[in-house]
């Protein structure tokens, strides 16, 4: 006979003591348990708890007592033993059979206090790998389910403990084969034998240790150590929840789908069918998806049973179990989708089957868990408990260098986690990235901690548990809410690295290797990258020293996820991503390599080419830091930067193409004379007029610079410049000044530093010279030549007192929308001494003089977005240059002015609107209009055209008076054209702004053409439906308030309710997609707008440039969920509408 | 002498193992059907290695007992389930990414439960109503009025009138007003033809049932409404989870494909592993080892990786000694990568700098080869 049979006879056959072998939760073997004593009726019964817990089994099978609660018991050195229970667990159900009849009932295991120092290490995993293989079952619990659970309807309670006591004994054989039982195992199965001998017993055991209990054990032998007792732990029993008996709510000893499990055990205990209990939870999983907003009818249900049944027939079942269940809601309820429906499908099921159940100790248990727990800790600690006088207690940590220290730090820090009033950290004073040693904290013991602390007890027996716990839920609560976006999931993995929890801690690091990666942007990135390096140098005092920063989370993937995000910021205009990318580049040449023909290498050559001004700037820079490009080459692009500012858009190009060069590259500038070369060369061979023309641009790019940085660079100039130029007499005639101005600039064509010698014929002949000049020079009217060192100065904004003549005049107009600047020396040296100007007016009158009309616009442009209002009112409405620049200036303003200024600002807004709106609807009216018509075709396809086919055909009329119909002549199908529905989401959370004025105006452009009907939400986290004011976009832009989160998920659900037709909905969403919520319930909406039909596409910028700065990860998950991403000017939208409505 | 069929149909290359299943399990079959669910089951999904022995009563002549092997390699719960989705009142709907084995499934179930997989429309953007529901011979119908012999009945109309299951290829290409033709189909279960006079309806005969294939992520389909999605049951086929099996898939296959015109599989066993890596790595964007890359937009199904190791062992067979099998790896990859995206090759150059230069840096000669001829997927 084959041995594991006759073994499987021994243990059935077994008893003394009777061996009930069962699983932790099983409803099979909860139903048999009290069958199967009833007939052994025992004298005795022995359930495999930790002795400690012997005190609570009265109060555990207390018929007072509402599962689901937990027994646990906690060392001091954090171990915990933990064992939640349900209906559906044999012990509790073998606990309540011996209580209820007042049969002795012992806790006979090995007690938690031996335990420590034994691990169970993995053997060798083959043959168990070859005996799932063989039953079909992904893992152990699923082999469980298949030949245990499935197998239990119709099955007499001795079958079901046959079954069971068999997968118990397989497992044992596999493990044993493959190198051995484990040495605790070993131990504890000791241990129980020697409680064995007494009183005829009943045991209830893991089906795993049955083999070893027999008198004569199988597969065992006597372990090789000996288990010596360490601290006696605290032991408690508290009420527990069904969300945390769930095996993903991270628990331990959990299981899936309690509800499920609660019902089979019912079914099996006699209480109602399978069949009924598959139906009922069918019925309830419909519901739960009807309510959120998906169609999931009876006939629905029905399937869902239907397939349910089915399986369990075809697998040869006696009734459908979890596993068909899940099938069939998969199969009937999907819809094939897995993102969208699917999601919605999987939460509805998560939803019915886990169940809400909460359970209630009995009447008069004694209290335990938590707080007695942490106020023991905080006593052990010195810290202030429930005793100690009110008074806060201050104290000084050094967490990383005292072991005390170190605790204390990670208790309050998990106290904290929790929500626990007590300790507070005191803001160190200590500006920037400096990490600091030492911490100080104020604590005291508040009524408030008490309470709070009773509150967490849920959560947990420990408060390293409570504290996992706390953090857990948050995240649940996030996810609940699709809020748990990339930053989300950063900050909670770093809070379980500060509170020192390392399982929760590794399972955030998956995290981020895993979803994180996926959707993170760049500056999530280089944080992820600092928290995994404070790992790796062990810098995070709350963690075991023990703590290894696991293999599979490597900072070269968070690189090369950055480097990947890098494309995405071709359209930023934000000096912090210009620092961001300038951080990923020295991270990059430190850890992978050199840039060389590196994917980041090419990024950066991109985006110097093609990107928007300020990161084109930053990446040009960075090229001549890392050596790419020599510091001479990018010296002399910085040179053309200057040439090619000779109009409004290039002097903007300008400023910020200097504002990100020097953002990154400020040393360089101070240190290297051939990367400023270029500048210098430029600077100086201008004339008076292209300088001034372009000095506000430049000044605004170096603004970029702290105002001590701005004077070290002078200083270092200074050197190279020289002397300062000779001082204007302001005495001189106005001619005179006219000729020498001429002679300067006629030197520095040639010469460059010559000075001036009032030669006449020299002087004659040059001015001759210029007499064919494009422009006449405005020295004519304002007298003074300005040098180069001046020139600098007026650039740097330094200086002032140094400056003379119209130098000093234009420093004085700049100061005045400058100031002195932020950041380092902004409270040393002034721009100068004199007043400011009285009025804006004189202010604009003076930059008129001396920068020309358009700059002046410009400047007061750049003031206006500063908030200064004032400077908006000087612009004249008549004159002014429409352009979408000066629009975001003054959509800036709003709200901040005074209500007769607004009417000012608003007909000045119109009217810019106006002429944008008049330009942009001529170049896309013609790709709006026309519309196709149904023609008969001789293509087979549609209907047949009856009376043209006759028409076609009677030249063929038999004499039979039959036609014979040689053409035929068929309708195509016309697709109609009307009552076409755009729906633009507009994201105003900011940095979006020409894409936003862009959007308005193609939303006014559009809801004048027939048959559309345009809808306008604009959403942050909030969503304003703006779609009766869309005709008119400055009423529309007057509207919006810039500012706030991205919510873009939110804005599309709000868009599902205003898509009634789907075959005939647009939906354009304009945003950055820097989602702050959870991408994949962005990906969840997207996907099941697409699948109803409407058409989407995304814009990640909406202008001239079709430059877009986005989250590119984001974005591409958008994509592959069916909705194309793209950076399109207005041009190109529309002629994608028209495709779609055609 | 007529040269031979290219690929004959499941029913035919199958013939005598359905005759064995039928013989084999005699138990209760849904009405209509030629085999039981279970022996459909073990049909598609094979026997498990164990032998198959006949009942004593059964009538069957040839082998009484024989191994039936695994002809569609994936999770046989997947198989159990679209059988008994066939069974009930849904369509069946198999939706995957492109190249995942979903035709042969469908081929292969409906021969098993009505003995043809004949009845088939393949569905295109010019795919009319016609193909899905009846269409007219239009020059009887103009000489004889409308009447049953000038009613021509599309292959979903002729399984219906047999009991038999229809299959639709690729129905997302189609338009969804044509694949709205199906809903009444499958609600009502018969066809109206208000043409034949008011009354006339064609009833499906019992053992009719749809087997709808799609591509979900596909460029240039057309989402299938609401309403015809609830009249399906939807199984979604995934890529082969295993490598070892779809190691072996791509091989069996490949040296099929070469075998038909006689010709060796001389491509060696480590290049096919490295091959059929490369595809699992960039299809699901997670490499062997668990490090991230990022993926491509190109489909980098099995039946891709199929054809590029043909197309290498052509290459070996008939350019022979031209050069190493590997060097030519890279070039057919890019062909396969380079589709539709371009920058799809800046992702396969970055799957080189980091997968393969790892895996190059760690062990194996030919990783350390591959690695080197990076310089043929750079521009």
């Amino acid at each position: 006979m084959d041995p594991i049979a006759a073994a499987l006879d021994a243990l059935v056959a077994c008893d003394r003591p009777l061996l009930i072998g069962v699983r932790h939760h099983s409803a099979a073997c909860a139903a048999a348990v009290p069958a199967l004593l009833d007939a052994f009726a025992p004298e005795r019964v022995l359930v495999e708890l930790p002795e400690e817990l012997q005190p609570w089994l009265p109060w555990l099978g207390h018929a007072g007592l509402q599962p689901p609660v937990a027994l646990a018991g906690a060392t001091d050195d954090g171990a915990l033993a933990f064992y939640p229970f349900a209906e559906f667990s044999p012990e509790l159900a073998a606990v309540r059979w011996a209580v209820a009849r007042g049969v002795p009932i012992e806790a006979f295991d090995l007690p938690i206090a031996r335990r420590t120092g034994h691990e169970r290490e993995a053997g060798d995993q083959a043959l168990l790998g070859a005996l799932l293989h063989a039953t079909g079952a992904p893992d152990v619990e699923a082999m469980w389910d298949r030949l245990v659970e499935a197998r239990a309807p119709g099955a007499t309670p001795q079958q079901v403990r046959r079954a069971a006591l068999g997968v118990g004994l397989a497992l044992r054989r596999a493990e044993v084969d493959g190198g051995g039982v484990s040495e605790v195992d070993l131990l504890r199965e000791a241990h129980m034998r020697s409680r064995l001998s007494g009183a005829r017993a009943a045991a209830v055991v893991g089906a795993f240790h049955a083999a070893a209990l027999l008198p004569e054990p199988l597969l065992w032998r006597a372990p090789t150590l000996v288990a010596e007792p360490g601290p006696a732990p605290t032991t408690s029993l508290v009420p527990y929840a069904d969300d945390l008996l769930d095996s993903r709510s991270g628990y331990p000893a959990g299981i899936r789908d309690p509800q499920w499990q609660r019902r089979a055990w019912a079914a099996l205990a006699g209480d109602g069918t399978l069949e009924d209990a598959v139906v009922e939870l069918a019925v309830a999983i419909c519901r739960a998806l009807r309510e959120a907003g998906h169609v999931a009818g009876t006939p629905d249900a029905a399937e869902v049973a239907r397939l349910a049944r089915g399986l369990a027939a075809v697998r040869g079942l006696p009734a459908p179990g979890r596993r068909e269940l899940l099938e069939g809601v998969e199969s009937a309820l999907g819809h094939g989708e897995l993102l969208g429906r699917g999601r919605a499908v999987a939460r509805a099921a998560e939803s019915v089957l886990v169940g809400r159940r909460r359970g209630v100790l009995a009447p008069g248990t004694p209290r335990s868990g938590l707080a007695p727990h942490v106020e023991g800790l905080l006593a052990a600690l010195g810290l202030p408990g429930p005793t100690s006088p009110p008074d806060p207690v201050r104290m000084r940590l050094d967490p990383l260098r005292a072991d005390i220290d170190r605790r204390r730090h990670t208790v309050l820090v998990r106290l904290e986690a929790i929500g626990v009033p007590y300790g507070q950290r005191e803001e160190s004073g200590v500006m920037g990235d400096v990490e600091t040693l030492t911490e100080v904290w104020r604590m005291s013991w508040r009524p408030a901690t008490a309470a709070t602390l009773e509150l967490g007890a849920a959560r947990g027996v420990t408060l390293e548990q409570a504290a996992a716990g706390a953090l857990r839920a948050e995240r649940a609560r996030l996810a609940a809410g699709d809020l748990l976006g990339a930053a989300a999931r950063l900050s909670l993995t770093a809070r379980a690295a500060a509170c020192g929890l390392p399982d929760l801690l590794r399972e955030g690091l998956a995290d981020l290797m895993g979803p994180f990666l996926a959707e993170a942007g760049l500056t999530e990135l280089l944080d992820a990258f600092a928290l995994v390096e404070r790992l790796r140098r062990k810098h995070v005092p709350a963690l075991p020293d023990d703590f290894e920063c696991p293999a599979e989370v490597r900072a070269a993937d968070l690189l090369a996820a950055a480097v990947r995000a890098v494309e995405g910021l071709a359209g930023s205009d934000s000096l912090d991503d210009a620092r961001a990318l300038l951080a990923l580049v020295r991270l990059f040449e430190r850890d992978a390599a050199d840039l060389g023909t590196s994917r980041l290498g090419a990024a950066l050559d991109a985006l110097a080419r093609d990107g928007a001004p300020v990161i084109a700037g930053a990446a040009e820079a960075i090229r001549a830091l890392t050596g790419r490009e020599p510091a001479e080459h990018v010296g002399e692009r910085l040179g053309a930067w200057i040439d090619a500012a000779v109009d409004n858009e290039g002097r903007r190009t300008l400023a910020g193409r200097l504002g990100g060069a020097l953002t990154v590259a400020a040393p360089l500038f101070e240190a290297s004379p051939a990367f400023v070369g270029g500048l210098l060369d430029r600077v100086e061979a201008l004339d008076d007029d292209a300088f001034l023309s372009r000095l506000p641009a430049l000044r605004d790019g170096f603004d970029a610079l702290s105002p001590a940085a701005r004077g070290r660079l002078l200083d270092v100039l200074a050197e190279r410049l020289g002397g300062d130029a000779p001082e204007t007499e302001l005495e001189d005639p106005p001619e005179l000044l006219a000729l020498y101005a001429a002679a300067d600039r006629g030197g520095a064509v040639g010469e460059p530093r010559a000075a001036p010698t009032p030669l006449p014929d020299f002087v004659l002949a040059l001015a001759a010279a210029f007499e064919h000049g494009a422009a006449r020079p405005r020295v004519a009217q304002t007298p003074g030549v300005i040098g180069p060192r001046d020139r600098w100065r007026l650039i740097l904004g330094r200086e002032r007192s140094h400056l003379s003549g119209m130098a000093c005049r234009a420093a004085r107009a700049l100061d005045e929308l400058y100031g002195t600047g932020r950041g380092e020396g902004a409270r040393g040296e002034g721009g100068g001494h004199d007043a400011p100007f009285p009025t804006v007016r004189e202010w604009a009158g003076e930059l008129e003089d001396l920068f020309g009309e358009r700059v002046r616009e410009e400047v007061l442009g750049r003031a206006a977005e500063g908030g200064n209002g004032a400077a908006a009112l000087e612009l004249d409405p008549a004159h002014v240059a429409p352009s979408v620049e000066l629009l975001e200036e003054l959509l800036a303003l709003k709200g901040a002015l005074p209500p007769g200024q607004m009417e000012h600002l608003r007909r000045l807004v119109r009217r810019v609107v106006e002429q944008l709106t008049e330009a942009l609807a001529t170049r896309i009216r013609p790709a709006l209009t026309g519309l196709s018509t149904p023609i008969p075709t001789r293509r087979p396809g549609g209907p047949l055209d009856l009376g043209r086919t006759l028409r076609a055909n009677l030249k063929h009329v038999r004499r039979d008076g039959r036609v014979v119909c040689e053409r035929l002549v068929f309708r195509t199908r016309a697709r109609r054209s009307l009552d076409w529905r755009v729906v633009l989401l507009v994201d105003v959370s900011g940095s979006m702004e020409a894409s936003v004025i862009y959007s308005a105006i193609m939303a006014a452009i559009l809801s004048g053409l027939p048959a559309v009907s345009v809808h306008f939400v604009a959403f942050s986290t909030e969503i304003v439906d703006l779609s009766d004011r869309v005709a008119d976009p400055l009423e529309l832009l007057l509207e919006i308030a810039v500012g706030g989160g991205t919510h873009i998920a939110k804005a599309f659900r709000y868009a599902r309710t205003l898509v009634t037709v789907p075959a005939r909905t647009l939906v354009l969403c304009v945003s950055d997609f820097e989602e702050g919520g959870a991408v994949s319930a962005l990906v969840e909406e997207v996907r099941t707008l697409v699948e109803s039909g409407a058409r989407g596409l995304g814009l990640a910028a909406l202008d001239d440039h079709g430059r877009p700065r986005y989250a590119r990860a984001v974005a591409e998950q958008v994509a592959a969920a069916g909705m194309p991403v793209a950076a399109l000017t207005p041009l190109e939208v529309a002629r994608w509408i028209a495709e779609q409505v055609r | 002498m007529s040269a031979a069929i290219q690929a004959p149909p499941a029913e035919a290359r199958h013939a005598d193992e359905l005759a064995f299943l039928a013989a084999w399990d005699d138990g209760p079959r849904p009405p209509g059907w030629r085999l039981t669910p279970r022996a459909v089951v073990t049909f598609v999904a094979g026997s498990g290695g164990e032998k198959l022995t006949l009942p004593k009563t059964a009538e069957f002549e040839g082998d009484r007992s024989r191994v039936i092997p695994e002809k569609f390699v994936g999770d046989r719960a997947l198989v159990e389930r679209c059988v008994v989705t066939l069974g009930g009142p849904r369509g069946l709907m198999l939706v995957g990414e492109p190249g995942t084995a979903k035709s042969m499934l469908s081929e292969l179930l409906s021969a098993a439960v009505s003995g043809t997989s004949a009845l088939t429309v393949q569905g295109t953007a010019g795919t009319t109503e016609d193909q899905l529901r009846y269409g007219w011979n239009y020059a009887l119908l103009i000489d004889r009025g409308p009447c049953e012999e000038a009613l021509v009945p599309s292959p979903v109309l002729q399984a219906m009138r047999r009991g038999a299951m229809a299959r639709l290829e690729e129905i997302t290409r189609c338009l969804p007003e044509v694949q709205d033709a199906l809903v009444s189909i499958l609600s009502e279960r018969a066809l109206a033809v208000p043409e034949l006079g008011g009354a006339h309806v064609e009833p499906a005969r019992a053992g009719f049932n749809l087997i709808a294939t799609a591509n979900l992520r596909d460029r240039g389909v057309s989402e299938m409404s609401a309403a015809l999605k609830r009249r399906f049951n939807f199984e979604t086929v995934p890529p082969i989870a295993d490598l070892e099996r779809e190691k072996a898939l791509v091989k069996a296959q490949a040296e099929a494909s070469l075998a038909s015109v006689g010709v060796p599989l001389a491509v060696d066993d480590a290049v096919l592993e490295a091959l059929v890596t490369v595809f699992r790595d960039l299809r699901s964007g997670r490499t062997v080892e668990g490090w991230a890359v990022e993926k491509p937009q190109a489909v980098m199904s099995t039946a891709e990786a199929v054809a590029v190791a043909g197309a290498l062992g052509f290459q070996a067979a008939w350019f022979r000694s031209d050069r190493d099998v590997l060097s030519l790896l890279p070039g057919y990859l890019l062909g396969v990568v380079l589709k539709d995206d371009p920058k799809d090759r800046g992702r396969l150059l970055a799957y080189w700098d980091a997968a393969v230069k790892r895996r190059a840096e760690g062990r194996a000669r030919l990783w350390k080869q591959l690695h080197e001829l990076r310089a043929v997927i750079e521009e």
